[in-house]
This record gives structure tokens, C-alpha cells and sequence, in this order.
């Protein structure tokens, strides 16, 4: 937190980032002291197996999505219009330095699907899951790739920007500026009803 | 030889010549149980006293906040994030904190790194103290409950003196911590600061939890049962916790000398003086007796850390009214008490979070159980299952 990261100046990191590019075969880039490499999707597993066997990069961490849309349902939009896409995110990590590097790489929005990289980490298993039902990602290979938070019955993929937030479709967001009054404040009525 | 004695003798000879058949049976282990702390089921078939294909089912308490913080704004971020891990609330905060300081550039002032780390090291310890207290408890030693519950409420009351809250202190602001409750007065616009006597009080604290750490060690570690229960139970190798990204105190038992503490830099743990305790063979005792150890140390290093607190000074950066966090992305992770707790963050220089990813630590803590539990007596399933030390909060976000 105390170093102020620039990605012009080199960064310490500049070095470790050039050399697992080259091994793994993809580009890399500092970003605020997270090291990214994106690599072609037909490259993914065999990045990660290079990774795990010549980097000893074995600490497997996260496997995640994001989705760049330029239509949203639920948050703010982007400021700039993007390529329309899903990013797949990964970062694995040594267990004596701490070193730890985020692979990325990019897929079309239409039949999105990617190889399982179970056979590499196993921990992927679950952590795929989740992208798949989330984002609606096939992951080839997965042995068994059904939902894992979400009911059966569940349509969806809940973490698309096309999908809305539901719960905010019937009632609006009451942490902005009260959107909503307050339920009318009824007098007892002093009439009988009964007279 | 009575006739009866001569049938008796007929079925007997009769009864061993029958094969016995056996069958699977499905064995259905919670939602409601409880040494799932929280809403875990488990279901596995079992052939005899043994356990196969486990497979564990989750989300029964998926509350969507990778979702939901994609409309919230970042201040208001760290009020959900409390609730993933709400045995050790407080220490859910800095990642995503530091996360969001990181793409500001914001610099945290010294004082307020203090008592964020004063302040996560006291929610490893209470989250220890439940776990020290809980373990022996499944596994039918009450005792250790009660001691190590009695220190734990101190250190609680002493996290609710500071921040207002038990479990979910919500005390973190980008830039800083919040001023402190019960501290000066707000209509004077004095600078509030940590409450009279939170230090001295700590102090004492941390005394009563090292002597209680020495009352649970004479209770548990010459218990033979519980030695007889954990010891060779549920080891996990080395190569398997890595492959699954089992992460935190797990780990550790299992003689991996890996500590986030130690290599990343969120907080300013290189200036104090502490051990990483590794376990030998990553059993179950193994991981009782790495957070065992580690509720020591971190009371050494909160110790030392009151000892090197500066006096006086800001508990905040300067920071716009309205935080805006510029374009771009990082991920920052951190030791919490059950392991690796990390944000992935990327921001598009809004008020609240384009996408964030959280990771939390039980989540692949208990992707193992299908691993760890295949062929495991049922008995051992609740004494391998609590020493993993998850939370479903943690699991299910």
C-alpha cells in the first residue's frame, strides 16, 4: 500500500512479469502490483500447466469472470464503450516468495466456452462451477459442471450485466436519496364504524 | 446331545455358509447440523462404518455480493463484506480497503495501520478462541468451551469499545479507520481517537489470553481421547493443498511455511517480531494445534504492537467526500484467521466497483472434503469436517 504503482517507470516486478510471459507464452502487464498475463484462449490450459510445472507457480487461488458489456441492468456502465466480451480470470501462486501472477484471457460473448483446467488444479472444480452458472461459461472437460450455488430450476446467469437485479425491479434502491416516501401516517379513526 | 442343542448346531453351521449381502446406503448429513457451522450438507454413500463419494452442497446461504456491490457504493461495501466471515468480521475489511487505497493512491497514516492491525490480529484471535472452543466440543470434551469462550468475550468487548460492533464492526474507511464510538464528543469537531484505556485494556487482555492458551493446552493436549480422535485422522498432503488452494492455518499443519503475514505488505506486519507455527503431518491435530499456536503468537504481536503504536497523530488520509476510486484493477489478498481472503477489483472510476471478485478462504478450504473424506469412517466425517474450521458465510458469500 505505501508504493505508489506506475506502469510507465519500471516496476520491481517488470522482471519476474517479462520472464513468466515468456515461458507461458502471452503478454504481461503491471497493474497497481498485480501481475497480469493474458494468453490466447487456445493456450489457457497449457499456460497454466507451464505455470504450475516451470514456475512453481502452485498455489492455485481463484478462477473467475468478468463481463464487458456496454449494456447494463444492474450498476453503473462503462465510461468508454468496450469490445463486448467475457474476461477469465485466474491467479495462481509459489508458497515461499509469494509471488503470484493473474492469467486472463478473452472469449466471445456468443457460446462462450474454454477448456476445464481441472486436470491442472484441481481446486478449479468448484470455482468453475460458479463461473459457469454465474456467467453462463461452458468449461470443456469439467467433470462435473452443475450448479453450485443456484437451485436446479434456477434461470439465468445471474452475474451477467444483462441480468437485473431483481429485488431492486420491485422495489428501487432505497440508499439513494429517498426514492420512496414513507407509508402514509393514518389518524385512528374516531368515527364508529358500526353507528 | 438334546434335540435342541442338535438344532441349535444345524443353524449355526446353516448361518455361516450364507453370504452375507450388503448394501450402500445414502447418508444424508445436514443442512441443519450442527458441526457444519452454518448450512452445509453433505451426502454420502456409505458401505458399512465407511464414507465414499462425498459430496458436499452448498449455497444455502448464497447472499450474492459479488452481485450486490456492483450497485452499492465503496463506502458502503464494508458493511456487506462483514458478513462473509462473521466469526472474525473485522479482518474481511482491509483487503478490499487496501484494494480500493491502492487504485486511489492514497497513503494510510501510520496510527490507523496500528489499530488495523491490532484490531485484525484481535479478530484472529477470537476467530481461533471459537474454533479452540468449538473443536474439543464436537468432539465431546466440553470443558475447553467455557475457557476459551470467557477470554474471547473480553477481546470482543474490547473490538465493540472500539468499532461499536461484536461481529460486524464496519470500522474500516477508505483512507483510514472510522473515528472511534465512545470517544470524545462530536459537537466539540474534536478528533476522536481510540477510546480511554482500549490500549491498557488490550494489554490485559492479551495477558488472560496467553494464560488461557495455557489452560486449553493443559485441558486438550494430554487428552487421550481427543489425541486418539485427531491424531492420523484426515491428513492432507502437501501437493493436494496446493492443487485445491487450501490456504490459511489448514496449510500450515500441513508443513507448509507460508504466511500472507510474511510476504505481502497490506499491513505493516515486518515490523514485529512472530513465528509462523507449522504443522508435521497435516492432520487433524496438526491444524487444532497450528491455531492453537498461532492464537498465541498473534496476542505477541498485538502486544508488541501496542508497545510501538504512535501516541498521536490521524486516523485518516485526506479523502474526497464523495469516494471515487480511478480506472483500473488490482487484486490484494490477505491472512485472515481461516486463510487467504483476497479482492479482485476493478474499477472503472465510478462510486462503486465495475466488478469484484471475492475470495474467500473456506470456499476452497471445503472443495477438499470430497478428497479428504473419501473412505473415511463416519465417525471421523464431524472430527475432519471441524478441523477445517470453515464458516458457511465464508463458502457461500
Amino acid at each position: 500500500m505505501t508504493s505508489s504503482p506506475s506502469e510507465a517507470t519500471a516496476h520491481p516486478l517488470q522482471e519476474y512479469a517479462d520472464s513468466v510471459a515468456e515461458v507461458v507464452g502471452g503478454t504481461a502487464r503491471i497493474t497497481f502490483d498485480t501481475i497480469k498475463v493474458e494468453v490466447e484462449p487456445k493456450d489457457w490450459v497449457e499456460a497454466h500447466t507451464k505455470a504450475r510445472d516451470d514456475l512453481d507457480l502452485v498455489y492455485f487461488s481463484f478462477l473467475s469472470a468478468v463481463d464487458w458489456a456496454n449494456e447494463v441492468e444492474a450498476g453503473d456502465p462503462l465510461s468508454e464503450k468496450v469490445e463486448e466480451r467475457f474476461e477469465v480470470l485466474t491467479t495462481v501462486s509459489d508458497l515461499t516468495e509469494g509471488r503470484r501472477v493473474t492469467f486472463s484471457t478473452s472469449l466471445d460473448k456468443e457460446g462462450a466456452s474454454i477448456d476445464s483446467l481441472v486436470e491442472v488444479y484441481a481446486g478449479a472444480n468448484w470455482h468453475e462451477r460458479e463461473a459457469a452458472e454465474m456467467f453462463g461459461i461452458d468449461f470443456k472437460g469439467h467433470p462435473n459442471l452443475i450448479a453450485l450455488y443456484l437451485p436446479d430450476a434456477f434461470i439465468g446467469n445471474p452475474l451477467r450485466k444483462s441480468y437485473p437485479l431483481l429485488s431492486r425491479e420491485v422495489k428501487p434502491w432505497p440508499g439513494t436519496v429517498d426514492v420512496e416516501s414513507m407509508p402514509e401516517k393514518t389518524e385512528p379513526s374516531t368515527e364508529n364504524p358500526e353507528a | 446331545m438334546s434335540i435342541e442343542a442338535d438344532a441349535v448346531r444345524h443353524l449355526a453351521e446353516a448361518q455361516v455358509s450364507v453370504e452375507l449381502e450388503t448394501e450402500d446406503m445414502t447418508l444424508n448429513i445436514g443442512p441443519q447440523h450442527p458441526s457444519t457451522h452454518g448450512v452445509l450438507r453433505l451426502v454420502a454413500r456409505v458401505d458399512g462404518e465407511r464414507a465414499y463419494d462425498v459430496k458436499p452442497v452448498i449455497g444455502y446461504m448464497h447472499r450474492g455480493y459479488e452481485k450486490l456491490s456492483e450497485v452499492r457504493t465503496y463506502p458502503q461495501i464494508t458493511a456487506l463484506i462483514n458478513r462473509i466471515d462473521w466469526v472474525s468480521g473485522y479482518a474481511n475489511e482491509i483487503p478490499f480497503v487496501v484494494a480500493a487505497e491502492k487504485l486511489m493512491e492514497i497513503e494510510v497514516p501510520e496510527r490507523a495501520q496500528y489499530i488495523r492491525l491490532i484490531l485484525t490480529e484481535m479478530a484472529r484471535i477470537s476467530s481461533h478462541l471459537m474454533f479452540l472452543a468449538a473443536y474439543p466440543l464436537e468432539l465431546g470434551a466440553g470443558t475447553p468451551l467455557f475457557f476459551a469462550l470467557r477470554e474471547r468475550e473480553r477481546v470482543l468487548d474490547l473490538i465493540e469499545g472500539v468499532t461499536g460492533g461484536r461481529f460486524h464492526p464496519n470500522f474500516n474507511r477508505i483512507g483510514g479507520v472510522k473515528p472511534a464510538a465512545g470517544s470524545g464528543s462530536t459537537s466539540r469537531k474534536v478528533a476522536q481517537d481510540l477510546p480511554a484505556g482500549f490500549l491498557d485494556g488490550t494489554r490485559f487482555a492479551m495477558d488472560k489470553v496467553l494464560s488461557v492458551c495455557d489452560d486449553i493446552e493443559n485441558l486438550v493436549a494430554g487428552n487421550e481421547i481427543i489425541l486418539a480422535r485427531t491424531k492420523g485422522i484426515g491428513i492432507i498432503p502437501k501437493e493436494i493443498i496446493a492443487a485445491y488452494g487450501v490456504s490459511g492455518p489448514t496449510m500450515r499443519a500441513s508443513g507448509i511455511p507460508f504466511d500472507l503475514r510474511k510476504v505481502e505488505n497490506y499491513l505493516p506486519y515486518d515490523r514485529f517480531d512472530f513465528d509462523v507455527p507449522v504443522g508435521e503431518t497435516g492432520d487433524s491435530w496438526d491444524r487444532w494445534w497450528v491455531r492453537f499456536e498461532e492464537t498465541r503468537q498473534a496476542a505477541m504481536i498485538v502486544q508488541q504492537a501496542i508497545d510501538g503504536i504512535p501516541p498521536s497523530g490521524p486516523l485518516q488520509a485526506k479523502v474526497p467526500k464523495v469516494i471515487k476510486v480511478p480506472k483500473g484493477e488490482t487484486y490484494v489478498r490477505a491472512e485472515n484467521p481461516k486463510g487467504e481472503m483476497g479482492y479482485y477489483l476493478i474499477s472503472d472510476g465510478g462510486q462503486g466497483p465495475y466488478r469484484l471478485k471475492i475470495r474467500s478462504s473456506s470456499f476452497s478450504n471445503i472443495s477438499i472434503l470430497p478428497w479428504i473424506l473419501e473412505g473415511a469412517l463416519v465417525p471421523d466425517i464431524i472430527a475432519i469436517m471441524g478441523s477445517l474450521d470453515f464458516v458457511l458465510g465464508d463458502v457461500d458469500r
